[in-house]
């Protein structure tokens, strides 16, 4: 089904998004305070040639959804060319199976730009690669300095308990360790876009 | 009933949501099997994970086995580790 007017509409705004999470609303809310926005970012976005409009695909319980959307929503505050709409991905399967992640996983967030009269214009889907390759990165240097997690590749619930905990706390601490990269990562790839898009 | 109770553990990626997969998979379980089952461990994790083992040993694995478990898969697993 292509996206038109009517279905457009019945998206919802950001703010309602926010309003009618029903888990995660402290860290979303926490994840928006700290988002710096890079000023070529809001410049990019702010010289847009026309008004964007960006369907979104999220649910409030994915982790990518609650690290990147608030940066989504920052970036159209301050650049009043995005509008943007939120649809919840499992209310919305068939528009999900148009942007597939390598056209097989439903991941999200999703986010799909259109011109004024519903024309795609390009779409940027979860987090960048870069991202996903620098967890992977600092993940394999926590089980090479830390034996007692033994392999990366072993099912965790055979680590004893405590063991477990400390994993856990670690492969946190690299998430957040990496929240400033993370984000500067997910501005450029959108700027890179947003450039591609108003050519 | 024969055998000893064994211990179902399941881990889920909470970061992707599969919070319901997890308690659907739980409860038929439970219902199944009842006192047979010494513990239902239930280990939030990350990483698209979703692994199930009964008396430590892995019966299903998304990344090795893709998707989540068939429940019939578990219970034969249970069956055949309390030797029903």
């Amino acid at each position: 089904m292509a996206v038109d007017r009517a279905r457009w509409e019945k998206g919802v705004t950001y703010d309602a998004f926010k309003a009618g999470m029903t888990r995660n609303q402290e860290r979303f809310a926490e994840n928006e305070g700290r988002v710096v926005l890079d000023p070529e970012t809001v410049r990019t976005f702010k010289s847009l040639p026309q008004r964007l409009r960006v369907l979104v695909l999220a649910e409030d319980w994915c982790g990518d959804v609650i690290a990147n959307l608030p940066i989504l929503g920052r970036l159209a505050k301050e650049a009043p060319t995005l509008d943007v709409r939120i649809f919840y991905r499992d209310q919305n399967l068939d528009l999900m199976e148009r942007w597939l992640n390598q056209g097989k996983y439903q991941s999200i967030p999703v986010l799909v730009f259109f011109d004024q009269d519903f024309r795609e214009l390009g779409h940027w889907i979860e987090r960048p690669a870069s991202v996903t390759q620098r967890r992977a990165a600092e993940r394999k240097k926590i089980f090479a300095a830390h034996p007692e997690f033994g392999s990366p590749d072993a099912p965790v619930d055979q680590l004893p308990e405590d063991v477990r905990g400390q994993l856990q706390a670690a492969l946190q601490k690299v998430r957040e360790d990496l929240v400033p990269f993370a984000n500067a990562e997910v501005q450029r790839e959108l700027r890179e876009l947003a450039t591609a898009v108003a050519v | 009933m024969t055998g000893r109770p064994v211990k179902v553990k399941i881990t889920y990626c909470a970061e992707c949501g599969y919070e319901p997969q997890a308690l659907a998979l739980t409860k038929a379980l439970m219902y199944e099997f009842g006192a047979r089952l010494s513990a239902i461990e239930l280990i939030p994790w990350e990483s698209g994970t979703f692994v199930v083992s009964v008396d430590g040993d892995m019966v299903h694995s998304m990344k090795r086995d893709g998707g989540f478990p068939e429940p019939h898969v578990i219970s034969a697993a249970i069956r055949k580790s309390i030797g029903a």
